[in-house]
């Protein structure tokens, strides 16, 4: 008999263990089926909301709980997430550290093996779960040897295996290029017709825009009533940002320079003959599928990675560089701290407040950053590579994580950089952050790097 | 191949390394182990760190053994008396003995590295008693994050170099341990929630592949078993003697039983094809 998902929160509260005001706060919420799809600011919830689906929170993480939760006709606060493991399926939002084992198959099948699913019967499941996510091409792969969007796939892959009831998402769409993203998308609409109750918590609407089923928005740690506001966001509109000119080329200096170049990790050229030139007083975005190269041929321009073959140039000055993870910068004790840091370092005489403050982050100011929601974090390490006003800024995947407003505000930041002269290049996924900022687009994919005439974001 | 089978192959090799100082039937274990590495190894996985660690654990095994004991008559140099532990006459035979000691490390070492090199991780595991299977998978993981962990490190110097990190100071090398300790423990946590919401320890766990005994396994778990067996029993019993250079060196003896013992430690590569 098919178990219905009966998701029923009941003026449930809940306060991380040491914390004073509650995370959750008075959240009551039903569903059944179909799909939900949550919305909200960095840091308003999102998360520890989804993590009662599978009680995660509180048995996981601790702290104190009140009101009711009820999942998959379980009590959640009397159910460990080991039992509820069989009936809800979710999938975090870094897919790198869901992998346990270092075979794709294998991978798919620990699930199984933890809940005790006959040996025989294991291969047919896996099979299903690869072919349903796309990825039956990557039996038999390692891991390691994966793209960040094939891993996502797999993290889905062997939530799949398990068949859940209830398959919860945070942030499935951060990594994933367009075409991942369609295809999740897409997966994600025929498991809700097959009768599993999908929910989704995203901050990327654009692609999840056209699936049928409820929109919910989360605030301070409450279900508040999407409205008009959440709603526009859902819907995908475009970032607000202050217009500006573009800048004039032909007196612009050029900031770095590639020639000819062939680069990629551990020798083996993953882009070849590719010849660029950034000026100063602009912005660069590299588009281009997971595992294309965009990374390392920011890390290239950088000079954390020499090129196989061919030259780079850079202008003297600071070279900023913004990592996919943010936690590989932040290691200060406060956000403040990590931007004095930076500015110290380099000598630059700067307020760290003035980041902070264009970031949207001086309320911030004196939290750890690992205490922070990722989005958060990763605008507390843009912060702190930003600061000082670098001659060069190179950013990864800036937008990560972030909420509207914060990409909002990330954008107001480069455009003021790009007036004071920097020249930046950012690769990203993001096709709004493209249209808002980039002055030039080149995509990177299929071993080189070329300038495109027109906005097309993979 | 069958994982205990590797595992027997391998536990009766590190035996006849240890079982005797004989630096002969050291190095005839060394060169099956070695070559067992090298033909059967997994795809992509390299020997190069394995061998320099090998050679520098082996040379410092030499060093210290040639340096700390001053018995024999064949005296290569002299240091000063006044020098604690290391003064006094430096001989031909602790050099010898040191290289015994060298051959010793590095013949029980690749031995098990075979473990490591030629299976999987999650092979491994499979092939604990099911009373470990829990630790097993635990185990596994945080091998498995290892990778994870050093890739981190790599990231965060870079990204703290681009800061204006400068690895020449000492005091400044906090700013890069600190983040990656930090780090590979956040990344620990969010494997274990990942891993407790995909089930682990909810009950008796179950094994994707089951690992089946063909006729292969069986001939190289019985043969290297009986070598291992047929090797101690004469080194009890005398047949097979030890070798010690001291206090004049002489050719160490050698048995044909015995060499026959350690050869027979190839027979993986003879039933087994990677």
């Amino acid at each position: 008999m098919t178990v219905a998902a009966n998701v029923s929160l009941t003026g449930f509260r809940y306060w991380y263990p040491n914390a004073r005001e509650p995370a959750l706060n008075g959240i009551d919420l039903d569903f059944a089926d179909g799909i939900a799809l949550l919305g909200g600011a960095s840091g308003s919830g999102k998360s520890s909301l989804l993590r009662v689906f599978n009680g995660l929170v509180p048995h996981f993480h601790g702290g104190m709980v009140s009101g009711s939760a009820k999942v998959c006709d379980h009590d959640v606060v009397t159910t460990t997430t080991r039992v509820l493991a069989r009936r809800v399926g979710f999938v975090f939002q870094d897919p790198e550290l869901q992998s346990v084992y270092a075979g794709v198959d294998r991978d798919v099948a620990f699930g199984l093996e933890n809940v005790g699913v006959a040996a025989t019967e294991m291969p047919g499941r896996v099979a299903e779960a690869l072919e349903r996510t796309g990825i039956s091409h990557l039996r038999g792969r390692a891991v390691a040897t994966l793209s960040g969007g094939e891993r996502q796939r797999l993290a889905l892959a062997g939530v799949l295996a398990m068949r859940p009831r209830l398959l919860v998402l945070d942030e499935p769409l951060a990594q994933l290029d367009d075409a991942g993203a369609r295809a999740l998308v897409s997966t994600l609409g025929e498991l809700a017709s097959a009768g599993t109750a999908v929910v989704v918590a995203e901050h990327r609407f654009e692609h999840l825009a056209g699936l049928p089923g409820r929109r919910l928005a989360i605030d301070s740690g409450r279900v508040v009533d999407p409205g008009e506001r959440f709603t526009t966001r859902i819907s995908g509109a475009e970032l607000r940002i202050p217009t500006h000119a573009v800048p004039t080329r032909a007196g612009a200096t050029g900031a770095w320079g590639l020639t000819d170049v062939a680069t990629g990790p551990a020798g083996a050229p993953l882009l070849e003959g590719v010849s660029l030139v950034g000026r100063a007083g602009e912005v660069i975005a590299l588009v281009g599928p997971n595992g294309g190269g965009k990374t390392t041929l920011l890390r290239t321009i950088a000079g954390l990675l020499s090129p196989i073959s061919g030259s780079v140039e850079r202008a003297p000055g600071r070279v900023a560089f913004l990592p996919q993870n943010p936690m590989a910068l932040l290691h200060r004790p406060t956000v403040a701290a990590e931007v004095a840091w930076t500015l110290r370092a380099g000598s630059l005489g700067r307020d760290p407040g003035d980041i902070l403050r264009d970031l949207g982050l001086a309320h911030l100011a004196e939290r750890d950053p690992r205490d922070l929601s990722s989005g958060e974090r990763q605008r507390a390490a843009i912060a702190a590579v930003l600061a000082g006003a670098p001659d060069i800024a190179l950013l990864d995947e800036p937008t990560r994580g972030m909420d509207t407003a914060a990409r909002e505000a990330l954008c107001r930041v480069v455009a003021t950089m790009r007036a004071a002269g920097s020249a930046i290049v950012i690769a990203t996924h993001d096709k709004q952050l493209v249209g808002a900022l980039a002055d030039r687009t080149v995509a990177v994919g299929a071993g080189s790097a070329r300038e495109l005439t027109t906005v097309a974001v993979a | 191949m069958n994982p205990r089978a590797l595992a027997l192959w391998s536990l009766s090799a590190v035996t006849i390394a240890l079982a005797t100082g004989n630096p002969v039937y050291r190095v005839v274990v060394l060169l099956c182990a070695l070559n067992l590495l090298v033909v059967m190894r997994r795809p992509g996985t390299s020997l190069r760190g394995l061998v320099i660690a090998l050679v520098v654990a082996a040379v410092i095994a030499m060093a210290v053994t040639t340096l700390a004991s001053h018995t024999g008559h064949h005296v290569l140099a002299s240091l000063p008396s006044g020098i604690p532990v290391i003064g006094g006459p430096l001989t031909f035979e602790a050099a010898a003995f040191g290289v015994a000691t060298g051959l010793g490390i590095a013949a029980s070492v690749l031995g098990a590295a075979s473990l490591s090199v030629v299976l999987q991780p999650h092979e491994l595991i499979d092939a604990l008693p099911a009373a470990l299977a829990r630790t097993g998978a635990a185990v596994g993981t945080a091998l498995n994050l290892i990778p994870g962990v050093a890739r981190s490190a790599v990231e965060i110097r870079d990204a703290q170099r681009m800061r204006g990190w400068r690895s020449r100071r000492i005091r400044e090398w906090p700013d890069l341990a600190v983040p990656v300790v930090l780090t590979a423990l956040e990344s620990s946590l969010t494997m274990a929630e990942a891993m407790e919401a995909r089930g682990y320890g909810s009950g008796a766990r179950t094994h994707y592949a089951e690992q089946v005994w063909r006729g292969g396994d069986l001939i190289v778990a019985v043969v290297a078993a009986v070598a291992a067996a047929v090797f101690v029993g004469l080194r009890i019993a005398g047949v097979i003697t030890d070798w010690y250079p001291f206090p004049d060196l002489a050719w160490p003896h050698v048995e044909v039983a015995g060499v026959m013992c350690c050869v027979a430690l190839t027979v993986p590569l003879l039933v087994w094809r990677r």
